[in-house]
């Protein structure tokens, strides 16, 4: 069997990396999308999303690579992968006529011998209810892509889950010789459990952050310290070594909201028990306004008119992403303050705040601060010396959910260093 | 429904027009307000008997367009506990209903109470569903629910929490009473060990709140508290320092199981980013000082 001729139609996030692993992997692949402007550029390596890796992966493609804004080119795949990010409302609930449309167009170009794999995110019953290709060449594919490790988790799967109409029979053999490719687990299921799949991991993934969000928030009231527990916790192999339980600012970022959102409206459609939903969608709002409420205890019912250093506003570091990001969220929130903020990769937008300054440089931005809040722990902030933050800063509180600082360099640079899960330094008295 | 501003910066309203004039939180408002330099007429009971049938025409004869109606009347449960009392509540605040229905007003503030909260829940935010468990929680559930319905009138709703101070003309268990047994027994009786925690406002703070909603024309639902909650029996030791005599405090036996209450203010200071809130230590000195001259005067 000649190698597969593989497309992808969709050139977001999912389908620039998943296309590029692909050919990275081997394969000859057609990347489509009807953006023109998107592929010309593309076309010059400039890429619309940040993940490390990316770059060197498609130079290292070279021709097996081809960018596209002329749909017919799809027409001599033998497999097209619709990988187009699905967009989420402001509640997070999915919106997926675009995505459909898509599929109509492509499907409207392909060979009707060829395969059709979703890999878009979508609700449970979708591709079953899609109807345009035979189901004996229509699968649907799990995408298990994290912003900032994309590339990685995109060329090592852990395991391939694909949604089939029938999962005893054998895959269509030009879909199998590709995931074969990766070398690693493959498991077929029905088009339904493969969807919920997606969904239950990261359900299970904010389940375990909830649980850390919690426990860490008594650990800062009653003096332990989360990161002692949470490496006894990995040693525990029904927990396990890649347990999430490292405590946040909240669930961000779309995609976990997406399905939180998809289970909570499926529950109340079947009458479902959905009150874990419910309360990890609280316990995260509630995380979210952590950095307000001790910027609020430590500095704004004491200074006024305080000037606050922020560090970070990406919703997580690697990645450009502002969706639902807890900083721009308390950056607007900060009114009466003036704010300086640096990011590494996002300039910081002057409408999130009237009295907002753009710093070059991390230090920059922490100079003549009466505060500092690192929100987003971006590896370069790790190498910040709490000495020289504490002689260009007014203030001394800083606000490090991430625990990016040295808590005892902080400390014994006078510091009051606050970390989510860890005890509280004692505030002074109002 | 969290609180929203009309106005960006503080204005004076054209005039505030207070019910519950002779309150413990209606006379230190009226205070603060002639303090800022701005208008404002009080309404007591002797003035208006808001629960009387023809108190809707009464009251808007007496409002006028444009101000801002604060309301604070209510016959607490020191006055009743019962279906009665109940009743004559919501007379009153139908009578407000009617009244805004008639005078085109700017705003009208309702002081509400976290009594509309179970108990079941101890964290309590605006998003925590209001389940009042007896009627005086009842009460102000039905009067937030008859106002946002039937008044016309931007509405700002207000639910505070325990409020304390010099001046206090109710009893109720936590620093109010507690002072006045020190003071005047030499004794403070604690349910069990005092063991539940509760969030206690000081009265200067919940008042300047209030004229922060007045003065930025705000809507919505707040609840007004410090986010920081003390045990009973650690404000009794308090009172007990602060009182100057020696002071017994009196466990006893605990029929009743431990409560407790903790408000997560993070609406509030995206509301009011720079709040400050006086410590339980400095407002139960500040209330033993204002005890003590009043006693005097």
């Amino acid at each position: 069997m000649k190698s597969p001729l593989v497309g992808f139609a969709g050139m977001t996030h999912l389908g620039l990396v998943s296309g590029s692993a692909l050919a990275g992997r081997g394969f000859e692949v057609v990347c489509y999308d009807s953006d023109a402007a998107l592929i010309a550029r593309l076309a010059r390596r400039d890429w619309p999303v940040l993940e490390p890796g990316l770059d060197g992966l498609i130079l290292a493609n070279g021709a097996r690579q081809r960018f596209t804004s002329a749909r017919d080119e799809l027409s001599s795949c033998d497999i097209v992968y619709v990988a187009r990010d699905v967009p989420t409302d402001d509640q997070g609930r999915t919106k997926l006529s675009g995505l459909t449309a898509l599929i109509r167009d492509v499907a409207g170009v392909m060979n009707s011998e060829a395969v059709l794999v979703v890999l878009s995110q979508v609700p449970p019953g979708y591709t079953r209810g899609l109807g345009l290709w035979p189901p004996e060449r229509l699968f649907y594919q799990v995408e298990t892509l994290v912003f900032g490790q994309a590339v990685e988790r995109a060329m090592k799967p852990e395991r391939i889950i694909v949604g089939c109409a029938d999962p005893a029979a054998s895959l269509e053999p030009r879909f199998r010789a590709v995931l074969a490719a990766f070398d690693c687990s493959i498991l077929p299921m029905r088009y339904e459990s493969a969807e919920l799949a997606k969904i239950s991991i990261n359900c299970c993934l904010v389940a375990s952050v909830t649980v850390s969000n919690t426990l860490a928030e008594l650990c800062e009231r009653i003096g332990a310290d989360w990161s002692e527990i949470a490496p006894a916790l990995r040693l525990d192999r029904r927990i396990g070594a890649h347990a999430y339980l490292t405590p946040g600012l909240g669930i961000a970022g779309g995609n976990l909201e997406r399905d939180l959102a998809t289970v909570e409206s499926l529950s109340e459609a079947y009458g479902t028990e959905s009150g874990l939903i419910v309360a990890a969608l609280r316990n995260s709002r509630y995380r979210r306004d952590w950095p307000l409420r001790q910027l609020h205890a430590r500095v704004l019912s004491r200074v006024a008119h305080p000037v606050i250093a922020v560090l970070g506003v990406t919703y997580k570091e690697n990645t450009q992403s502002i969706k639902n990001s807890p900083a721009v969220a308390l950056i607007e929130q900060l009114v009466g303050c003036r704010i300086t903020v640096f990011d590494p990769a996002v300039r910081p937008l002057q409408q999130w705040h009237p009295h907002l300054t753009v710093a070059d440089d991390a230090l920059a931005c922490c100079e003549g601060a009466d505060a500092l809040v690192i929100m987003t722990p971006w590896p370069q902030f790790r190498s910040l010396r709490a000495s020289e933050l504490g002689r260009r800063m007014r203030g001394r509180v800083v606000i490090d959910p991430a625990c990016v600082l040295d808590r005892a360099a902080a400390a014994g640079a006078g510091l009051e260093h606050v970390a989510l899960g860890a005890p509280s330094p004692a505030q002074a008295e109002t | 429904m969290t609180l929203s501003h009309a106005h960006d910066e503080p204005r004076n309203p054209a005039r505030v027009v207070v019910l519950g004039a002779s309150g413990f939180i209606g006379r230190r408002l009226l205070e603060a307000c002639a303090r800022r330099g701005i208008a404002a007429v009080g309404l007591a009971s002797r003035d208006l008997d808001l629960a009387d049938a023809v108190a809707a025409g009464a009251l808007a004869d007496r409002l006028r367009a444009h101000d801002v109606l604060v309301f604070l009347a209510a016959l607490t449960p020191d006055k009743g506990r019962d279906s009665g009392t109940l009743m004559r509540n919501l007379a009153m605040a139908r009578a407000v209903c009617e009244a805004t229905r008639g005078v085109p007003i700017a705003q009208l503030v309702y002081a509400s109470s976290d009594a509309v909260y179970s108990f079941a829940t101890t964290l309590i935010s605006e998003e925590t569903p209001a389940a009042a468990t007896d009627l005086y929680g009842a009460m102000h559930r039905l009067r937030e629910l008859m106002l946002a319905s039937e008044a016309k009138a931007p509405l700002a709703i207000l639910r505070l929490t325990a409020i304390y101070g010099a001046g206090d003309t109710h009893n109720s268990y936590g620093p109010n009473r507690f002072l006045r047994q020190a003071l005047s027994e030499g004794r403070i009786a604690l349910f069990g060990n005092g063991e539940e925690t509760r969030d206690h406002l000081y009265v200067a703070d919940a008042v300047a709140l209030i004229l922060e909603v007045v003065t930025r024309g705000s809507t919505g639902l707040l609840n007004l508290a410090t986010g920081t909650s003390a045990t009973f029996r650690a404000v009794a030791d308090m009172i007990a320092a602060y009182s100057g005599r020696p002071v017994a405090i009196a466990p006893s036996t605990r029929h009743n199981p431990v409560t407790h209450r903790h408000f997560d203010i993070s609406n509030l200071l995206r509301a009011f980013p720079d709040v400050r809130f006086t410590s339980l230590a400095e407002g139960l000195a500040a209330t033993f000082a204002g005890v003590r001259a009043d006693t005097r005067g």
